[in-house]
């Protein structure tokens, strides 16, 4: 009898006392292991380590709200006319679109098309981490080129790079993972330097942490072949949204039709964008000098040590040790709880990717470098 | 407080919605076969029958009851108030103890219910008190209009 009850009893709920008396001490439990625990760090993804501005969420909301029901406006009117007075170019150069990485894909894919294996896309390397993959799915061969001393694309060496084969050249300015950037001569130097035919297709993903004087994306009423794509993961905070839009030459209207999602971005997407675009001045100012500030900071506090990387732009850098291969770099951190992208996925053995945070994060990622920089496996000084 | 509805939060549910939380048990409860299921279901389908018979009673047999106990009371005792006294406070009573041993039997159709498979919440008490209130209501009607007749001025024999 007691067992067939004891069947039955198992059913019975807990009252909302006995759950909230469940829930507090599950509670203290966490908040003594917080004590004693240290949290992780990741400083591996390169999307902005704090949420939208709240007025970016409020417009994809008010867009969620009003007519989701609906189809989104396929070309985007109102984000178009908006990029387009940002940048200085007519709204018809301008293409929204599911992120940078889409953009940039579907440019490949239709700057390659028929062109089989023969088609040869020149990368600065290391730059954006899924390109070389893009080139090999859109039916091309990369050609990795080097980058300059300066961790920037070397566009000397990519001109040199181009020939007959080559439909198009990638470059990420600034750079990632190493900050570089370059400047509208170097970006003239190599569109005269490049045989006719083949495009720049520059990924300006981290361009909102340069100076707003250092737009390139204006070069596209100039340079005939040059696609720019930009970003709202970044500085904007919105890579939930996958957002970003491309600029194109005026006469290049059949490419960037090809670019544009068929259905169009999904109205959310739009509505936010369109609030940052419009308001962006507000927080830009205030994340860029973040960005630059824990760079001089890191860069101050690895002084003597035998760490370094190249000077840049944005929160993403490109760190090295003497003493110690990126892997090894990046198991040491992690056994600290701190997580970087070791350059493996690069297919560089020296440096791990580091994406700054803020200056707690910092003063911890320079005390843990310090101290591996200081322990037995240490070089001599 | 902190609020969840959407119209004060800008279309975001903060948290989750009121009554959306799930179950909570002591421990994953250890369910046996479809055979005990089904047993389980036909077991909630009969406490719930009785639940609407305990329910009903207490909109015909226990006032009829009292009335009746009341009567014989006045009749033996001779004092109307007395009669009055024990009929409302002995239907209070009562009323008290059916609602108790029908919230037992709501928690046992609730438990069957869980046995039986179903993610049962609640209990459907207010329902059945509702539901049989209303059927008490018609039967009477057209026993009082109907079959009985209002009065004997209104209804002439």
């Amino acid at each position: 009898m007691k067992r067939f009850l004891g069947y039955y009893r198992q059913f019975e709920e807990l009252s909302p006392e006995d759950v909230s008396r469940d829930l507090r001490r599950r509670r203290d439990e966490e908040k003594a292991q917080s004590l004693t625990e240290t949290p992780s760090l990741d400083l591996a993804s390169p999307a902005w380590h704090e949420p939208p501005h709240a007025e970016i969420v409020n417009a994809a909301t008010f867009a969620l709200r009003r007519a989701v029901n609906a189809y989104p406006d396929p070309g985007a009117e109102a984000l178009s006319a908006a990029l387009a007075a940002r940048h200085g170019v007519e709204p018809a150069q301008i293409v929204a679109g599911h992120g940078a990485g889409e953009l940039l894909r579907a440019a490949l894919q239709a700057l390659l098309a028929g062109a089989g294996t023969a088609g040869e896309v020149a990368i600065a390397w290391p730059g954006w981490g899924p390109l070389p993959r893009l080139v090999h799915e859109a039916g091309g061969r990369p050609v990795p080129v080097p980058l300059g001393r300066d961790g920037a694309a070397d566009v000397d060496a990519l001109a040199a790079a181009a020939g007959a084969a080559t439909r198009a050249v990638a470059l990420c300015s600034p750079n990632d993972p190493t900050g570089g950037t370059i400047d509208a001569a170097a970006l003239r130097r190599l569109a005269a330097a490049l045989p006719a035919g083949a495009w720049i297709l520059l990924d300006a993903a981290l361009a909102d942490f340069e100076e707003p004087g250092a737009d390139l994306a204006a070069l596209t009423g100039e340079l005939e072949r040059l696609l720019v794509v930009r970003s709202f993961s970044k500085a904007h905070a919105m890579a939930g949204f996958r957002a970003g839009y491309a600029v194109g030459p005026d006469r290049s209207r059949e490419l960037l039709g090809r670019l544009a999602p068929p259905l169009g971005v999904a109205a959310p997407a739009q509505a936010g964008m369109t609030w940052a675009v419009a308001n962006g001045e507000r927080y830009l100012p205030r994340r860029r000098a973040l960005a630059a500030s824990e760079r001089e900071h890191l860069a101050a506090a690895l002084a003597g040590t035998d760490l370094a990387f190249p000077p840049g732009t944005g929160p993403l850098l490109w760190l090295s040790s003497a003493g110690l291969e990126g892997r090894e770099l990046a198991a040491e951190l992690a056994a600290k709880r701190i997580f970087v992208a070791p350059g493996s996925a690069w297919g560089d053995d020296r440096h791990v990717r580091v994406a700054l945070r803020g200056p707690g994060a910092t003063d911890r990622l320079a005390a843990a470098l310090k101290e591996l920089g200081s322990g037995p496996g240490a070089p001599a000084a | 407080m902190p609020r969840n509805d959407p119209t004060d939060t800008g279309g975001l549910f903060i948290g989750r919605r009121p009554g959306t939380a799930p179950l909570r048990y002591k421990a994953d409860p250890e369910r046996a076969g479809e055979r005990r299921r089904r047993t389980d279901a036909l077991l909630a389908a009969l406490v719930l029958a009785l639940e609407a018979l305990v329910c009903l009673t207490l909109w015909g047999p226990q006032p009829v009851a009292w009335l009746w106990i009341g009567s014989q009371v006045d009749y033996h005792g001779g004092s109307i108030t007395l009669a009055l006294a024990v009929t409302f406070f002995g239907m209070l009573g009562t009323l008290m103890i059916t609602l108790g041993i029908a919230t037992r039997l709501d928690r046992v159709w609730r438990i069957l219910r869980r046995a039986a498979g179903h993610e049962q919440q609640e209990g459907v008490l207010p329902r059945i008190f509702a539901v049989t209130a209303i059927v008490a209501l018609v039967l009477f009607s057209v026993w009082f209009l109907l079959i009985e007749g209002p009065a004997p001025m209104m209804a002439p024999r």
